[in-house]
């Protein structure tokens, strides 16, 4: 077994090689779009759907396989590579981290944050790898570049475990989870941005972003991973709540903004289907939601209460 | 033969739904107008889905107002005075806003009537919706429409128009293996010329947006239940040693044999324990060393280690030296300058309160040395003591005739007691829940038609199928169509090309995103 101090010096090297190699991923990508070629693999787009007066919007462009005719630019491919090896070394991080502090890297403002920005490499590389859309990576490489610098700004300290911290399968299930379902909130508030900052249209598409149509699947693909997992980290939270507090809910200021994200993807949720809210009002309330989550994230900050510790 | 998969807008299928949260709002109609036109109303305006966002978004909102202002704390909801000083503490805060907050209720936005009438009809419209939606699903599952119009298959989303040698029949068995194959389930039209099939599967998948809706109303009913029955005390102490009712017609004591704390190197703590005996009616029914995450629990009671402190072991007598109080009472309360602790003990006799003062931990008092604590005898419901004295460790002190003597220190533990039957409420709904999210969006609800009929040569096999919101049918779809041809062609090199690279086609139809 590594030295305790050893694994935090192994962990304070891995998550520099992961800012590092998180901040080149996203210069790739800005440059292939700055050059101006396209920094996804040109998706073949089949119309199989349009918003509908009645309130659905039966939206289905989505990327096919690849064709031999649209491989990625190199620097584009160099790019994916990079998030790659970065997803590796935040993984070590968190492992050293872990073997350092001897319990789950959640316990306080630098291992939570490493951790969030482990969740949205994460979520960025699978949904990079399902939808070959990179332009994301343009906005979620650079929220995760500041969690992390954020998490390097405040050094590590081996803080133990409060007795009210001290359940090891709850810890790490309640937190996996929530880093889970942030890491694909982020992805989703990333296609919601893009959707947002095209005119009505999408005539930004042949200017190498992807097509509105393509980005509101994505937002609504993440956020059906996201939501339910939000919807465990609430539950898994109540069920702790009441075991270590006596109470399953006492609108704790981050019991109440979980509470809050949670009803934002809810309302988005169903007004992907409500009329008149398809489309630039659903993308909005991605945005809404994301900053909920950041909230969430940071919100004990200023507000102290239970969760004063993370 | 030939291969003609499309994917075009869809024109003629938006009256049937793929899964449950479609287009709730638009099918109001299907209730009949005239009986009142205000319960129709009413119905209408609950089961629309622009309702239920705008309710869960008001909800955000309020949650959200929750989060930002300060809010009372529980302890003192009850106590106006207490009340009273905690708005005007907020007054350096909040300014002149004070005042018209405080009548808003927003200081407590979560027992406010507005937050709880908005979660009200929050959950009326997620009844409305399940009662109104689930008949729909019913039918959509156990009796589809096994047959569609010849539009549906030149306009569905997804179609394909398959050639093949074989006849109808063998066609339609073929059809039927490879669907069975794909596990969907398949279903012959009765009664038409042409063969027509339907196929799905998930077809309970739907069922999950029923589950999940109204396992929301389960949760709140539970935070019904456990804001109106069972007891919460939160501030149950217990001396180390001595005996305390839990009450609350429980018929439950509770005696705290040792409470122990530890710390880090770092100050931080570590642990605390309490070695509790409960007790049933006098019998002992369970011994348990609590902890912080390791509560005991009895008869649907439960323990929670909560905080400590220390308690002063006090005996009063009488002049005839009559034991009027020989027990210990918990400092469990801090002074407003935080610089002493104070706990209270009531004398039956003369209905006199006592309260004992000695310095917070950490804390000098010039007045109050160490091994002395200050008591105050107050009459009931008076601000000002009779008489206030400060006495030393086993000196007995006479005051207004009483004897009192201050024996020695102990620990208390400070416990959380509750017996909650909302809880399970809670637990059931969640889990329903849970299960509720999984099968809606993990389990779409696929569905297909079939038209086979004869042609020339052979058998035509049409195919078509919705997917909104079920982008990832495409590709099985796909496979389908791939299958269902090779099953009608068994050797043909120039098939098998098409039949492999079913994309060509559709590359045509598509828009080339470059």
């Amino acid at each position: 077994m590594l030295e305790p101090t050893v694994a935090m010096q192994f962990s304070k090297y891995s998550l520099l090689a992961g800012l590092m190699l998180v901040v080149l991923a996203a210069v790739c990508y800005t440059l292939v779009l700055a050059l101006g070629k396209t920094a996804h693999q040109a998706p073949v787009l089949a119309h199989a759907g349009r918003a509908t007066a009645r309130g659905g919007v039966a939206t289905a462009e989505r990327p096919q396989p690849p064709v031999s005719s649209a491989q990625p630019p190199a620097l584009a491919q160099y790019g994916t590579y990079f998030t790659w090896l970065s997803l590796a070394f935040l993984t070590a991080c968190l492992f050293f981290l872990t073997i350092g502090t001897g319990h789950g890297p959640f316990s306080n403002q630098y291992e939570f944050s490493i951790s969030f920005a482990w969740g949205m490499v994460l979520a960025y590389v699978y949904f990079e790898h399902k939808y070959k859309v990179r332009t994301i990576g343009l906005m979620v490489l650079p929220i995760a570049a500041a969690f992390l610098g954020y998490a390097l700004s405040m050094g590590a300290t081996a803080n133990p475990l409060v007795p009210a911290l001290q359940n090891p399968p709850l810890l790490i299930t309640h937190i996996v989870v929530a880093v889970l379902a942030y890491g694909a909130f982020s992805i989703s508030f990333a296609a919601a941005a893009l959707y947002l900052i095209q005119p009505e249209g999408g005539k930004l598409a042949t200017a190498g972003l992807p097509k509105p149509a393509l980005l509101d699947e994505m937002g609504y693909r993440a956020v059906i991973i996201g939501f339910p997992l939000m919807t465990l980290t609430v539950v898994i939270g109540g069920l702790w709540a009441e075991k270590a507090w006596g109470t399953y809910w006492s609108w704790d200021p981050k019991e109440t903004a979980s509470l809050i994200t949670w009803l934002i993807y809810g309302a988005y949720l169903h007004a992907r289907v409500a009329r008149g809210w398809v489309g630039r009002r659903s993308a909005w309330l991605l945005v809404l939601g994301f900053v909920s989550v950041l909230f969430c994230f940071f919100g004990n900050l200023f507000f102290g209460g239970l969760h004063s510790y993370a | 033969m030939s291969q003609d998969v499309q994917t075009r807008p869809a024109e003629s299928d938006t009256r049937e739904s793929v899964d449950g949260l479609d287009g709730v709002g638009g099918v109001a109609g299907n209730r009949s107008v005239g009986a009142s036109d205000v319960l129709d109303r009413l119905w209408r305006f609950f089961i629309s889905m622009r309702t239920g966002l705008m309710l869960i978004l008001t909800l955000g909102v309020f949650s959200f107002i929750g989060t930002m202002l300060a809010q009372v704390p529980v302890g003192i909801v009850g106590d106006p005075a207490a009340y009273e000083a905690w708005v005007t503490s907020m007054k350096p805060k909040y300014g002149g806003w004070t005042p018209v907050l405080d009548k808003l209720g927003l200081f407590s936005v979560f027992t406010t009537i507005w937050f709880k009438g908005i979660t009200v009809l929050l959950a009326t419209s997620v009844l409305a919706c399940s009662v109104n939606r689930a008949p729909r699903l019913w039918k959509l599952a156990f009796h589809p429409r096994t047959r569609m119009g010849e539009t549906f298959f030149t306009h569905a989303p997804l179609r394909a128009n398959i050639l093949v040698n074989t006849g109808t029949d063998t066609a339609a068995d073929d059809v039927r293996t490879v669907l069975k194959s794909h596990r969907f389930r398949t279903v012959t039209d009765p009664g038409t010329d042409e063969e027509d099939l339907y196929a799905d599967r998930f077809r309970w998948g739907p069922f999950g947006t029923v589950i999940a809706h109204l396992s929301f109303v389960v949760i709140l009913l539970g935070f019904f239940l456990s804001a109106t029955t069972g007891f919460k005390n939160t501030q149950f102490t217990a001396p180390v040693g001595q005996t305390v009712q839990v009450g609350e017609g429980t018929g439950l004591s509770v005696v705290a044999k040792s409470f122990t704390e530890a710390y880090y190197p770092d100050g931080q703590p570590k642990d605390y324990a309490s070695d509790l005996v409960l007790y049933k009616d006098g019998v002992q029914v369970d011994r348990k060393t609590i902890r912080v995450n390791h509560p005991l629990s009895f008869d649907g009671v439960s323990f929670y280690q909560s905080f400590f402190g220390v308690a002063a072991s006090m005996k009063v007598t009488d002049a005839a030296g009559k034991t009027l109080y020989r027990e210990s009472a918990p400092l469990s309360w801090e002074s407003k300058d935080k610089k002493h602790a104070i706990g209270q003990f009531h004398l039956k006799a003369n209905g006199q309160n006592v309260y004992v003062v000695a310095p917070a931990s950490g804390k000098v008092d010039p007045e109050i040395k160490a091994g002395q604590v200050q008591l105050e005898v107050h009459e009931n419901g008076k601000d000002q003591p009779l008489a206030t004295e400060v006495v030393s460790q086993g000196k007995p002190t006479t005051i207004n005739g009483l004897t009192y003597t201050f024996e020695r220190t102990r620990q208390f533990t400070g416990l959380t007691v509750a017996r909650d039957p909302g809880a399970n409420f809670v637990w059931v709904g969640s889990t329903l829940l849970v299960i509720g999210l999984f099968l809606v969006f993990f389990f779409p609800h696929r569905r297909m038609w079939v038209r086979i009929r004869k042609t020339s040569s052979g058998s035509e096999i049409l195919c078509a199928s919705t997917m909104k919101r079920d982008v990832a049918f495409e590709p099985q779809f796909r496979q389908l169509i791939t299958d269902i041809q090779l099953a009608g062609t068994p050797s043909s090199p120039t098939d098998t090309r098409l039949a492999g690279s079913p994309s060509n086609e559709t590359q045509k139809v598509g828009q080339n995103d470059a």
